[in-house]
């Protein structure tokens, strides 16, 4: 398969990624108390490790690895410990607060799953019961696993 | 084929012209939303033993579900002015790319303690096994609730898009176990991160230790990933950091592996138990449920 990539699409995708930042930059500072101006630098090397993500990801249609994990990728070899980049990368991404990422995702999460409404009530009640279950078990599955394994290497 | 009809329905879904209001009105409603559930901020409270964390992203999620036109939408009408369904559907890319912050963010965590996470390496990857745990304890539920195939498609895994798409290849999506897996797809996606949110912090009740704790909470979506190790990491503030790294960590290595495990191991283990177990639990249950099915069919 040929890659993916489009100008018109990227562009697109820039604009989106522009206004989340916005969103970022006013929600934390509403609630982490963080000057937006303070933030620029930070949120602008965000943005471009977005698009780098993006970008990779649909250069290379046949690997299928998310932009997210791309983009995490980037960003944990530019702050790892031994890198020249750690210092000053961490130095301005740390004015842009994690949780503060997380409130206009999650907006637009709930505002997705809007025309799933209806299916979901057709479904039975079982369904719900049995879905709960599946999330607990697979919770508390592996993280009895990793306890003991952690436990055995000495780490906890 | 399906993958790529998705990109390109995306890619027209994002397009701008002729659609700037759509775009406005979403992105409005997105901001007031954040404006919003960051004044209220993380509330904190304990009930019984246990410490419930209520984070801006939880609001969040919780108002956006509310105001869509299925739900108040239908009780106050202009409500459906400002969020159609025509916003509903240009927020499904838009969850893809507002994601993408936070994957930065993640990296950022994970980075600095490259060392630790390597060290723990091990458990990373035998924990991902940990999430066949959920067939034993699902699995039987499933069928003595009297459900029959659909429990094999509900119960195969935490049933996010690979499962979705493994499952609708083997069985077709209209398929008993298709119903199943969708069941548990939607529950999730509507109801997951409301759920790990909450989870996430009562989980330290467990005596499990808060680093298992963190690595159990990548299971393969990035928002439950979010809603679970966020409201753990703000229980205990002291080990943060290393939580979100062990997470973000244990979220991309599922990212990875999940597809093949459900293939060669989930729905494997999930048919040899329905095989065993289906004849035992719910039996009666499930003649009474087929036949009544099978009566609705006619």
């Amino acid at each position: 398969m040929m890659s993916n990539l489009s100008i018109e699409h990227s562009l697109n995708q820039l604009k989106v990624l522009i206004v989340v930042a916005i969103m970022i930059l006013i929600g934390q500072r509403i609630g982490y108390g963080i000057p937006i101006m303070d933030a620029i630098p930070g949120i602008i090397i965000v943005v471009a490790l977005a698009m780098f993500a993006l970008i990779i990801k649909e250069s290379f249609p046949n690997i299928k690895f998310p932009a997210f994990a791309y983009a995490s990728l980037a960003a944990l070899l530019l702050s790892m410990p031994f890198m020249p980049t750690s210092e000053w990368f961490l130095r301005y991404t740390n004015e842009v607060s994690f949780l503060g990422t997380t409130t206009p995702i999650l907006a637009f999460a709930g505002l997705s799953v809007g025309n799933k409404i209806q299916k979901l009530k057709n479904l039975s009640w079982k369904v719900f019961i049995v879905a709960i279950a599946v999330f607990i078990g697979t919770f508390f599955g592996s993280a009895i696993v990793s306890h003991i394994i952690l436990k055995l290497q000495g780490i906890i | 084929m399906e993958e790529k009809d998705q990109l390109s329905k995306n890619e027209k879904l994002l397009k701008t012209k002729g659609r700037m209001g759509t775009f406005l009105k979403l992105y409005l409603t997105v901001l007031a939303i954040v404006i919003i559930t960051e004044t209220i901020g993380t509330q904190t409270f304990s009930v019984g033993p246990g410490q419930v964390v209520l984070l801006p992203m939880l609001f969040a999620v919780v108002i956006a579900i509310l105001i869509t036109p299925n739900l108040l939408g239908k009780v106050f009408g202009f409500l459906k002015g400002i969020v159609s369904m025509e916003e509903v559907k240009l927020a499904s890319p838009m969850v893809m790319l507002s994601l993408l912050p936070l994957g930065v963010k993640y990296g950022t965590l994970v980075g600095p303690n490259i060392v630790q996470v390597v060290k723990a390496g091990p458990a990373f990857l035998l924990q991902e096994l940990g999430n066949l745990g959920t067939i034993f304890i699902a699995l039987p539920l499933a069928l003595w609730l009297g459900m029959g195939r659909e429990a094999v498609g509900a119960t195969a895994s935490i049933a996010r898009e690979p499962t979705l798409g493994v499952i609708g290849e083997r069985y077709g999506i209209s398929s008993p176990e298709g119903t199943g897996v969708l069941g548990t797809y939607l529950t999730g996606t509507v109801f997951g991160t409301i759920f790990f949110g909450l989870l996430g912090a009562l989980s330290v009740n467990t005596g499990l230790h808060p680093y298992a704790l963190a690595m159990a909470c990548g299971m393969g979506s990035g928002s439950m990933m979010t809603a679970a190790s966020g409201s753990l990491a703000e229980v205990v503030p002291e080990m943060k950091d290393t939580i979100l790294a062990y997470a973000a960590t244990s979220n991309m290595l599922t990212g990875v592996t999940g597809l093949y495990s459900v293939i060669f191991l989930g729905l494997p283990l999930v048919n040899f138990l329905y095989d065993k177990l289906s004849p035992h639990i719910g039996k009666k249950r499930r003649e009474k449920y087929e036949a009544e099915r099978g009566n609705n069919d006619e």
